[in-house]
């Protein structure tokens, strides 16, 4: 019994010790708080407080919990102090980390509350931040950032505010910064509205105090409130217009300020004053400008300034005044004429020729064309050229020689030439007696002593430049830039001459196409392809092609660059460009044209022909020989040119013992079919025949089904050429037989026709049966059939069966 | 090639005789060579070569004397006062 008491005391001894342990009081704590029973479960962590490690960060937690359930915000404010005030009890390092994370949620939480207490409140909102700042964020660090950019987002709403309030009592300067400081937290909070806002109200506070401003953020100023650019951009109107920079007043009122108000039509009555006082100073300056001219004590400069601007200024009166606008360009002329003198006396031939060039239509004028010319040959006897400017020069030196009305002009100014006449018989610049109206002293009669040629004298003129571009360009490159330019340009021009009848103005392709007079001429090369087939007019006008894309010339041109492509695919051996370029269409395209389809085999033929005499052993060129015949409809002599290739390549090849003989079988094939009369190539191509039967024969070809497969379709394309030169293959046949027969065996086994045949054929080993088929194919192949009539044939019949010749076989 | 009437010195409508003095007197003052002169004289006296030649005369474009513009446009007064800087007040 007494054994049994002290048993119990000790069990209820160690009972009660065991529910005193630190870890046994902290589960029960963690039950309690899983259980939502903060309040019993900080009963226990405060007696285990100093004895368990986690119990200070547990308790926090029920304490942060609690304020997290409370409604009010003191008593939440109450409890989460009452965690951060444990930090002073907590004396165990390891307590204090596992706290930190606890304590810097109730921070947080505190940091909330106290923002939604700030909110409009900078001061509030400052403090706050300085909280944050100094709080222990420990695991809640997004948390914080985020709320601290809440603040600033408040901060940049309250000074711009305060900034309006600044600019409403005319504290500029203060506005400014408040606006800067608004903006520098709008950026900091992605607060766009205000940000832009800013920027605008900056802007304006900024006019407002007449600051020179630059509107380098206009994309931000374009975000902003819709009424703030607008006072923007009117105060910036205004202070352009009194600073008199009127034509950016002018962008800014047209871009910004396009709407209707009498306070804008103000601006706009402004501007047109002053574009109207400017216009009445212009024409006093151009007067002023003209007295000077006639006093000769205008500089070349100055008339040069003063003609240049002439277009600008009459089109800036032509708004107040039509007819003062007219007067303004009808003095151009006069002054054209006076700097191009100036330019010419001076040899300033660069000056003269840019003038030129810029005078409307100036090839119209065959003084001004052949001014032109003049200063092209001078800028070239100079030495002038370089890589820029040779086409313009050459190109206005050629179609002002070419035209027949320039040299006519020449005519004008001498008296030297009274007793003679011209003719025009012979000149360059036209083929007919096209021109519709000539002088009294041009015709178009033989030429004589009395009657001058005025060819002579058109070609008298391009020798002597032809003799400076050859002779006197020194650098070498630029010299052959410019003689091949000067060729190409001299013969695109003679080619329209000797096609065209009507009166055009004829020029070179350089000078047509850069003065837009290109599609002119073309729509007469056109009419004469329409009226007379006459494909040399398509040609002719090919170096004329610019934009002219529905003229018939320009279809010649694409069949024409159609070929070169061709021609450059084979040069690259590319056939995946020579197979895309193998279309309906394109064939079509060069079908259209004689002279382009009927020269198309021999361009091909040429091309293919450099290529092997750079590689005569270029499998590649087999199959770009193949991929070229159907771009020609006449193709003989690409398919020779092709089958010779081929068999060329397959003596060489099999004899070199590159290929094997399938292979050179397969090529000659396709060779045979494109010239199955050509005797080099059926001779060959037999030959062929017979190596291959053999090599089945010796057991030497694992090509055995591909080969039978060819020769079946020998067998039904049998060429003229080809059964005259068959024999081989019977001969071969034959000496087979013969070989097989003195080696003691019955060689009417092998026969297809004798009756031992038919009656034991069954019995033939596999060797013997391939023996057969392929002296079978050597008979057929070798059109021996035909070479035995049927009476023939019976009589081996009936002497194989020993039977009379009355007998009938069966 | 030089302007064979400038080595001469005559003018474009020089005729025969002249041209033929002009070399005598050109060799006298020997600012060309011989050749030159030999040349320019064969030039002028072929018909043909001698258009040529004339055709290095820039052709006289004809056109009238300006005369000073009549201006019928009169200055006009910019008065920027009349302005309202303030007449779009977004703050208002």
């Amino acid at each position: 019994m007494e054994v049994i008491i002290v048993l119990v005391i000790i069990a209820v001894v160690g009972y009660f010790i065991y529910q005193s342990l630190p870890n046994t009081k902290f589960e029960k704590a963690q039950n309690l708080f899983n259980a939502q029973n903060y309040n019993d479960a900080i009963d226990i962590l405060n007696a285990i407080f100093e004895k368990h490690v986690d119990a200070p960060a547990k308790l926090a937690e029920c304490k942060l919990k609690l304020g997290q359930q409370s409604s009010g915000k003191s008593e939440k404010i109450k409890y989460f102090n009452e965690v951060t005030a444990l930090r002073k009890k907590i004396s165990n390092s390891a307590s204090v980390t596992k706290f930190e994370s606890i304590e810097a949620i109730a921070l947080f939480e505190i940091a909330k509350i106290q923002y939604e207490e700030a909110k409009g409140d900078i001061d509030k909102l400052n403090q706050n931040i300085k909280f944050i700042d100094t709080a222990n964020k420990k695991g809640s660090e997004t948390d914080f950032a985020s709320l601290k950019k809440n603040h600033f987002y408040y901060l940049a709403d309250s000074h711009f505010k305060k900034a309006t309030e600044k600019e409403k009592s005319d504290k500029l300067s203060e506005a400014i910064q408040q606006y800067n400081t608004a903006k520098d937290y709008a950026e900091k909070s992605d607060n766009k509205a205000i940000q832009y806002n800013s920027v605008a109200r900056i802007t304006i506070c900024q006019l407002k105090r007449n600051d020179k401003i630059n509107l380098n953020n206009v994309s931000e100023i374009g975000n902003s409130d819709k009424n703030f650019q607008r006072e923007l951009y009117y105060r910036y109107a205004i202070q352009l217009l009194k600073n008199k920079e009127f034509s950016e007043a002018e962008k800014i009122i047209t871009s910004h300020l396009n709407f209707q108000s009498s306070e804008i039509d103000k601006l706009n009555e402004i501007l047109r004053a002053e574009k109207n006082n400017n216009a009445v100073k212009r024409v006093e300056e151009i007067n002023t400008s003209i007295e000077k001219l006639y006093r000769n004590s205008l500089s070349t400069e100055e008339l040069k300034a003063l003609y240049e601007s002439l277009d600008t200024t009459a089109n800036e009166v032509k708004v107040f005044d039509e007819q003062l606008s007219e007067r303004i360009s009808a003095i151009k002329p006069t002054l054209f004429n006076r700097l191009l003198t100036h330019y010419i006396s001076a040899e300033q031939y660069g000056n003269a020729i840019t003038i030129i060039h810029k005078f409307p239509k100036f090839w119209e004028s065959p003084e001004l064309l052949k001014n032109l010319g003049i200063c092209c040959y001078g800028y070239t006897a100079k030495g002038l050229l370089t890589e820029r400017n040779y086409q313009i020069v050459i190109s206005g030196w050629l179609t002002s020689v070419f035209s027949d009305k320039v040299i006519l002009k020449s005519l004008d100014d001498t008296t030297w030439d009274d007793n003679y006449t011209f003719s025009l018989a012979e000149a360059i610049g036209s083929n007919y007696s096209q021109h519709d109206e000539i002088p009294d002293n041009v015709n178009y009669d033989e030429i004589s002593e009395t009657n001058i040629s005025i060819g002579a004298t058109q070609k008298e003129l391009l020798q002597q430049f032809e003799a400076i571009i050859h002779k006197e360009i020194q650098d070498s490159n630029l010299s052959k830039l410019v003689n091949d330019f000067y060729d190409k340009e001299k013969e695109a021009i003679e080619k329209i001459i000797e096609v065209i009848e009507t009166d055009i103005f004829f020029a070179t392709p350089y000078f047509a196409k850069s003065n837009g007079i290109n599609n002119e001429i073309i729509e007469e090369l056109d009419n004469d392809y329409h009226n007379y087939s006459n494909e040399n007019a398509l040609e002719a006008g090919v170096p004329y092609i610019k934009n002219s894309n529905s003229s018939v010339v320009y279809q010649y041109f694409l069949a024409n660059d159609l070929i070169d492509r061709v021609i450059t695919a084979i040069n690259n051996e590319n056939l995946v460009a020579l197979k895309s370029l193998n279309t309906k269409d394109n064939k079509q395209w060069i079908e259209k044209f004689d002279n382009i389809s009927s020269s198309v085999e021999d361009k091909i033929f040429n091309a293919i022909a450099n290529k092997i005499s750079e590689d005569d052993e270029n499998e590649k060129l087999i199959s770009l020989m193949e991929e070229c015949f159907s771009f020609s409809s006449q193709n003989e002599k690409l398919k020779h040119q092709y089958s010779n290739y081929v068999a060329n390549y397959c003596i060489s090849k099999v004899n070199d013992e590159e290929i094997d003989n399938f292979k050179a079988l397969s090529l000659m094939k396709r060779a045979y079919l494109r010239s199955p009369n050509n005797p080099r190539i059926v001779k060959n191509f037999i030959t062929l025949i017979r190596f291959n039967l053999l090599d089945i024969l010796n057991d030497r070809s694992r090509n055995m089904n591909d080969i039978y497969s060819i020769l079946d379709w020998v067998k039904n394309n049998m060429s003229q050429t080809y059964k005259q030169n068959s024999s081989e293959l019977s001969k071969a046949r034959r000496e087979i037989l013969k070989q097989i027969k003195q080696a003691g065996v019955d060689i009417s086994l092998f026969d297809d026709n004798s009756i031992t045949s038919i009656l034991s054929g069954t019995s033939l080993n596999s060797q013997g049966i391939k023996m057969k088929k392929v002296l079978t194919y050597l008979k057929e192949l070798g059109n021996e059939q035909e070479s035995e009539n049927p009476l023939d044939r019976l009589r081996k019949l009936r002497q194989q069966l020993n039977l009379g010749n009355d007998d009938l076989p069966f | 090639m030089k302007n064979p009437y400038r080595i001469l010195e005559i003018t474009q409508d020089a005729d025969k005789a002249e041209i033929m003095k002009a070399q005598i007197l050109a060799m006298k003052r020997k600012e060309f060579s011989l050749q030159e002169i030999a040349v320019a004289a064969k030039q002028l006296l072929d018909p043909a070569k001698r258009l040529a030649a004339d055709f290095m005369f820039p052709a006289k474009i004809k056109v009238r004397r300006i005369q000073p513009i009549q201006n019928t446009l009169n200055y006009q007064e910019i008065n920027l006062n009349s302005l309202n800087e303030n007449a779009f007040d977004s703050l208002k």
